[in-house]
């Protein structure tokens, strides 16, 4: 295991990596989770994949997001493992997908190589501040984490977390802003898509707007997710431009998911939707979810993502995300909806909903 | 690439350039098609309503429903004949319309059609009156009096758009009661009411006030209130929220009649599968999974199959896959939108865990077949597939232990395609029919219902018309006013 992260570790040190080199990390991982998860071994076996017919990255069989709740996908004994993040929960009620990290050394690199490059630019170090609860308070959430992460390995001694029990706290928010603008030192505020509007509504309401100085920005993950207004991508970065005085250049949104161990980005958001790019140790397609056949260049499809940095769970995993495959990355569109059957034959979903009610 | 420019509705009395369309589109890579559906003015839909109601109490009403049958069926005819430019137009457009595959619109419209030739239409009738002079003038009594039907002032029908050509059913039934009859179609068919209405004017002249096909978005009150508010009775197909949107703006006093969704399945008896049988038996099912792609409310999710043959459940469902394969090449499945390949995909992946924890369960097809079959080797209860030829193969022992399976979609029950033996026909039927089931036919036959079928068990003619008794008292009374009494 100590080997196989110190190789990964050398593989993301490399500046770049080509097809071939990629390709034999990939076959060497799945070697590794074929012979020692065995419920990942059933489901190749299922899907009429072995060590015999895998010969390429894109042949690794992408397990479905679900899987990771109804399967226990890791190499190592769950309870040999430092840490399991887990998924939220909003789609499958109480069911929460788990992540199991026999330690964070792999994960914590994957961050910080790919956030220092995407996301700091070249700076060492800036003032943060983080909309989004502690590691303390949420032990399970890969995104508590990485705020963290972001915060103690990239922030200047003053950056902070600004999330109290009740919520953001506004007015040390505000303070903190205020005293940037004097000062003139950027900042950088990076939390979940719904913490920056449930923000923004409560500086509206106060009647307050920023002009943050330059070489601030903003970073934001994870949607609305229903915690508060639903908004437009045009609308969202707008409204954060008039709230904090950042242009929708200098807002970099983050697209990762508890399965994943590596992160993707955007450079801005000033035009939309944005190309999101992840760096050399993680490659994405897009597919039809049933063939598992790879969509043409510019049609829509599910995206599936081969994670080097996954050496515990699954390298490969089937996103419900719709997405567009770019020359340097991938269009993020949304969340796949189900189709509304066309007429009185029974759809699952509603049916789904009917059965509950 | 082809282009087509179609307008959609019938609105007698007002003039194309007086009314608002809008725009659907419609592409393969065969053809594009544009179709302009109205929209109308709550003044223009309320003058059109007044219109047909007036029209209809003149020219519909005083026609007898022999007269009637004969229209009807020269519109059929017409519609059946190949040649006919109105059904060479439905060939080429459906296909890019609906998504379904030309040839299986092809057999399916010519099927369908067929249940409305006149011999069939008497039956239709008769089916829920026992004379059908009723319809036409009072009739006596057995028991003293007479009695006549009335059809509607009014009908509104709100159609779905998941099976082409489905508006007939309703919009025949509402001519046979000589109601004024005012059809919604479909944003996901919109055509075909109205080349049905064109063709009936055509043949009877006299007509041409007495329906409309209208058109509103969803079910945005502004639009579709005009129409709702002066229905004395309101047909509702779709999904159970759009019926629900229908049903809010149906006044109080208004007969609502919803066709909402339905679960409908087959069951497969052990005589079936001997190994001269096995293979026919895989192929009507087939055939019925096939069918619009399951998008009927008669189309089959689940077919219970019963061991103690030669051919075991399992080898039924071998059977069944070859059969998809085989329909696949004569009648290829409509192609799908991303969304819908993503329901199929995240119904298959939940079956696909669930399998590798419960051996009971085989996920039989490769991944590129356009259709999927799922063997569970335990009986399980009745749950709806992912549509678009994804079916389960369920193993039962005996024939009854189908209904604990069913019982508990009670209020979504309605067709089960029966492959049994004679013996066991009633009895079966009695069972299910107590748990909900209000259509049995044949495997192979359950997208075709028969003529005068009783839809969601329900009486299609019976059901829209008001019962006017003029009592046994009344005649006496009257002889005592008369001239010549003594």
């Amino acid at each position: 295991m100590t080997s196989l992260n110190s190789e990964l570790l050398s593989f993301m040190a490399l500046s770049d990596v080509d097809e071939a080199i990629f390709n034999g990390m990939a076959l060497r991982l799945f070697a590794h989770q074929f012979e020692n998860n065995l419920p990942f071994q059933k489901f190749c076996q299922q899907r009429g994949k072995t060590l015999r017919n895998v010969k390429s990255w894109r042949d690794i069989p992408a397990v479905p997001i679900n899987g990771f709740k109804d399967l226990t996908l890791s190499c190592v004994a769950p309870e040999r493992c430092e840490r399991i993040f887990m998924t939220s929960g909003t789609t499958r009620g109480e069911v929460k997908g788990r992540h199991y990290h026999p330690n964070l050394e792999v994960y914590d690199a994957s961050m910080r190589r790919n956030f220092a490059q995407s996301f700091m630019q070249g700076t060492e170090h800036l003032r943060m501040g983080v909309l989004f609860p502690t590691p303390l308070a949420m032990p399970n959430s890969s995104l508590a984490h990485y705020l963290d992460l972001a915060l103690r390995h990239f922030g200047t001694p003053e950056s902070e977390n600004f999330m109290g029990e009740q919520g953001v706290d506004v007015p040390r928010l505000m303070a903190v802003l205020q005293a940037c603008e004097q000062s003139g030192e950027p900042i950088a505020l990076l939390g979940a898509s719904f913490s920056f509007v449930q923000v923004m509504d409560a500086l509206a309401e106060r009647g307050v707007r920023f002009s943050l100085p330059k070489g601030s920005r903003l970073l934001d993950t994870g949607g609305f997710k229903g915690q508060s207004r639903e908004l437009a991508l045009e609308d969202f970065y707008a409204q954060l431009g008039h709230a904090f005085g950042v242009n929708a250049q200098q807002c970099i949104n983050m697209y990762g998911m508890t399965e994943l161990s590596t992160q993707f980005y955007d450079r801005g958001n000033a035009q939309l939707p944005s190309v999101k790019r992840g760096p050399h140790w993680i490659r994405s397609r897009v597919i039809e979810p049933m063939s598992g056949l790879e969509m043409a260049a510019g049609e829509r499809g599910i995206l599936v993502h081969c994670d080097l940095a996954n050496y515990n769970a699954v390298t490969t995993i089937l996103t419900e995300d719709v997405g567009v495959m770019q020359d340097d990355g991938f269009l993020l569109l949304g969340r796949a909806q189900g189709a509304q059957a066309k007429g009185c034959s029974l759809a699952v979903e509603e049916f789904l909903k009917a059965a509950s009610a | 690439m082809k282009k087509l420019e179609l307008f959609a509705g019938y609105l007698p009395g007002l003039r194309r350039e007086d009314v608002h369309h809008k725009t659907l589109r419609f592409d393969d890579e065969r053809l594009s098609v544009v179709v302009h559906v109205p929209l109308l003015t709550p003044e223009q839909a309320h003058a059109l309503v007044q219109r047909v109601k007036t029209a209809s109490a003149q020219h519909l009403k005083s026609k007898t429903v022999s007269e009637l049958v004969v229209i009807i069926d020269r519109v059929i005819a017409q519609l059946l004949d190949i040649h006919h430019p109105v059904r060479q137009l439905a060939q080429e457009v459906l296909p890019t319309v609906t998504g379904f595959d030309a040839e299986m619109l092809r057999v399916g419209l010519t099927r369908y059609l067929q249940t409305f030739r006149a011999m069939q239409l008497q039956r239709f009738v008769v089916e829920d009156f026992d004379n059908p002079k009723i319809l036409d003038e009072f009739q006596p009594r057995v028991s003293g009096g007479w009695l006549k039907a009335f059809g509607p002032e009014a009908l509104v029908h709100v159609w779905a758009g998941n099976v082409a050509g489905l508006s007939l059913w309703s919009l025949i039934s509402g001519l046979l009661v000589k109601a004024a009859n005012i059809g919604k179609v479909a944003s996901a068919e919109p055509l075909f009411a109205g080349w049905f209405a064109q063709l009936l004017v055509e043949t009877a002249p006299e007509l041409a006030d007495c329906l409309a096909v209208v058109w509103w978005p969803g079910a945005e009150h502004e639009h579709a209130s005009p129409f709702l508010a002066q229905a004395d009775v309101v047909l509702a197909y779709g999904s159970n929220a759009s019926i629900a949107q229908v049903q809010a703006l149906v006044p109080a006093s208004v007969r609502f009649l919803p066709h909402g969704h339905k679960l409908s399945f087959a069951l497969v008896g052990q005589e079936a599968l001997d190994m001269h049988h096995a293979p026919d038996t895989a192929r009507k099912v087939a055939q019925d999974v096939a069918r619009f792609d399951q998008q009927g409310c008669y189309s089959p999710h689940v077919v219970y199959v019963q061991r103690g043959a030669k051919v075991t459940p399992l080898g039924f469902a071998h059977y069944l896959c070859a059969e998809l394969a085989a329909v696949q090449q004569h009648m290829p499945r409509s192609r799908l939108t991303l969304e819908e390949n993503q329901t199929q995909a995240q119904w298959l992946q939940a079956l696909e865990m669930q399998a590798m924890q419960d051996n009971s369960i085989q996920i039989l097809g490769q991944a590129q077949d356009p259709w999927r079959v799922v063997y569970r080797d335990a009986p399980c209860v009745l749950q709806p597939s992912a549509l678009n030829r994804c079916i389960q193969v369920v193993a039962i022992e005996a024939l009854s232990d189908v209904l604990p399976c069913v019982s508990p979609m009670r209020s979504l029950l309605q067709t089960v395609g029966l492959a049994l033996q004679p013996e066991a026909l009633l009895e079966i039927a009695d069972q299910l029919g107590q748990v909900g089931v209000t259509r049995l036919c044949a495997v192979g036959e359950m997208t075709s219902p028969q003529a005068g079928w009783h839809h969601d068990g329900r009486f299609s003619l019976l059901d829209l018309v008001r019962m006017v008794e003029l009592e046994g008292s009344a005649e006496p009374l009257a002889e005592q006013y008369a001239k010549y009494r003594v």
